[in-house]
């Protein structure tokens, strides 16, 4: 595998340079060889070559990133599991990944005690980076999103699917070398994270994560600040968040701003582009089924913005990407029309984990100049003008973007239901004071205690899911189409 | 103004914020443990306590607020 040989080649040609900023703490390109060997060591001491999806709990230390390493040298994929998420949630994922085994770093015991494989305090092993052969069409990483049937649906991404994207990334230009300084922001069950940590290390440079236990607007601001940072990619919303505070920001080394995850608001940008003078920004947009981001925006000066509606263009496909935007009857719409946003790329997953009913609904053939392409249907409204760049206009099902986590609204509605049984709900998307989203539920039910049902929801779902504000109203509004009409539900917030 | 006075109106603010009043306010409480107090809310905490002692805090201030000690001193020493 290609991909990975130079991945290797890197981590032993930068062997003096930093690898890791994590916690103030440096980690060289050499610790992490030996980190990782430790890792693939204990690795093949102990698991089975037949035993390709391995769980990872996703601390925010070298030996996690070591162990992402470590398994793909072996050919084999992570399955990341966050700590903090539900157990109920986390045991739904390592059930349907088949996982029998779980890397983590923790220095105590935690829930799933019987399968762990201990990547902390090993002892040094000889260092060996060679990466073994095998088949492309191995997974790389397994990712769980949120379903709308309540349970979270796998995407698995290829080791080909990855080495594309990579092809795509260094197709945008933003060369990246041995002296850039890139920042992590991301949790590792977020496909952004890959973005933010796998250039950097195929090209030496350094990357700084965020600590778990620090507030992520301000911790970003001091790293890009005290370490001069030349590579940031982050979700929107962390610019509401330091907006208010744009006035003391001012980081002319940075070289490149990537966004990606969530609409950006025009005027937002215009403003950060004063804080970070010299930064090319870009807007990239992609499903975690396309492999992280496969269309992409770049401009150098704020001139000609490419907008609509106030939301910066998604910008043109990427190297292995072509876009089409289809309306009901599944025919291309004209220049400018909107419709159904869809992606054909070398990218694309070849499906969701073992889910054919949702294969069948989202991912389709259509015959492209006489030839029989795959497509997937991104569920996003866009238009496309003539230059084609892709502008978004929503989404046109209920799916909602927090903090870059894709929330499928109705997974939220069904664990409500299954709570409180007879009671009617909807789960709703609306945008706060600071322009963020956050969820609003609405119950159709006099007033009651809500704090039994909010701490039912929070061993059943991830924090970003849970609703930030509940309403009660008598009997929900209908539209003329006899449906509970959202968007009057939607004026409660 | 009175620490008391400071540690009362923080309280307020905490209790309006997050909508409950499960904590108590000892100077090591630190923001994992109280319940809905993430990087959301923290946002409007902050920012309610700006308006309420009418002071603002630099975006560096922020990263030092490692507890609730913490955070009285930094009101302290703004008004």
């Amino acid at each position: 595998m290609k991909l990975i040989e130079i991945l290797q080649k890197s981590i032993e040609k930068n062997q003096l340079s930093n690898a890791f900023c994590i916690n103030n703490t440096y980690y060289t390109y050499k610790n992490f060889a030996q980190i990782i060997s430790n890792v693939r060591y204990s690795l093949q001491e102990s698991t089975k070559e037949t035993n390709l999806h391995i769980g990872l709990i996703t601390n925010d230390d070298i030996e996690t990133y070591a162990s992402i390493m470590a398994l793909w040298l072996e050919g084999k994929a992570y399955v990341p599991i966050n700590p903090e998420t539900p157990i109920s949630r986390n045991n739904s994922i390592i059930e349907q990944a088949g996982i029998s085994t779980i890397l983590d770093s923790s220095k105590t015991t935690g829930a799933f005690d019987h399968l762990t494989l201990r990547t902390s305090g090993l002892k040094n092993e000889n260092i060996n980076l060679s990466a073994k052969t095998f088949p492309k069409e191995n997974l790389a990483y397994i990712l769980f999103t949120s379903g709308t049937t309540g349970i979270p649906k796998g995407v698995p991404i290829s080791f080909f699917n990855l080495s594309e994207f990579i092809q795509a990334f260094w197709d945008l230009n933003f060369n990246l070398n041995d002296e850039d300084r890139c920042l992590q922001m991301f949790e590792l069950t977020f496909d952004m994270s890959v973005f933010s940590f796998l250039p950097p290390l195929l090209k030496g440079a350094c990357v700084y994560t965020i600590p778990k236990d620090k507030i992520k607007y301000s911790y970003i601001f001091e790293l890009m600040d005290d370490y001069e940072l030349t590579f940031v990619s982050m979700v929107p919303s962390i610019l509401h968040y330091l907006r208010p505070y744009f006035s003391e920001i001012n980081c002319p080394n940075l070289r490149v701003s990537v966004f990606a995850g969530e609409a950006l608001p025009l005027d937002i940008v215009e403003e950060w582009s004063k804080c970070v003078p010299n930064a090319a920004i870009a807007n990239a947009y992609g499903p975690t089924e396309c492999t992280i981001v496969c269309t992409n925006y770049t401009y150098t000066s704020l001139g000609d913005l490419k907008s609509y509606k106030g939301i910066l263009s998604i910008g043109k496909d990427m190297l292995n990407t072509k876009t089409i935007i289809i309306d009901e009857t599944m025919e291309e719409v004209s220049t400018g029309e909107s419709g159904e946003l869809c992606l054909s790329s070398t990218q694309l997953s070849l499906g969701y984990w073992k889910n054919e009913e949702k294969d069948k609904e989202v991912f389709f053939f259509k015959n492209m100049n006489d030839k029989k392409t795959r497509f997937y249907k991104t569920g996003d409204l866009c238009r496309k003008d003539s230059e084609g760049n892709i502008f978004y206009l929503g989404r046109i099902d209920f799916q909602a973007k927090i903090q870059g986590f894709r929330v499928e609204l109705a997974e939220i509605e069904h664990h409500v239901r299954v709570y409180l049984k007879k009671t009617n709900t909807v789960a709703l998307a609306f945008t706060n004071s600071i322009n963020n989203t956050e969820i609003g539920l609405v119950l159709e039910s006099n007033k009651f205690d809500t704090n039994p049902l909010l701490a039912y929801l929070k061993t059943m779902l991830p924090s970003y899911m849970i609703p930030t504000k509940i309403e009660f109203t008598e009997i929900f509004p209908m539209n003329i189409n006899g449906k509970t009409d959202r968007k009057k539900l939607l004026e409660l917030f | 103004m009175e620490r008391t006075t400071i540690i009362e109106k923080i309280k307020i603010t905490l209790t309006h914020v997050l909508g409950h009043e499960n904590f108590e306010l000892t100077d090591d409480l630190t923001a994992k443990d109280v319940d809905g107090w993430d990087s959301l809310s923290h946002m409007m905490i902050i920012t309610k306590i700006e308006e309420e002692f009418k002071i603002t805090f630099k975006l560096r201030d922020l990263n030092k607020l490692n507890n609730m000690g913490s955070l009285i001193s930094l009101v302290q020493s703004k008004l």
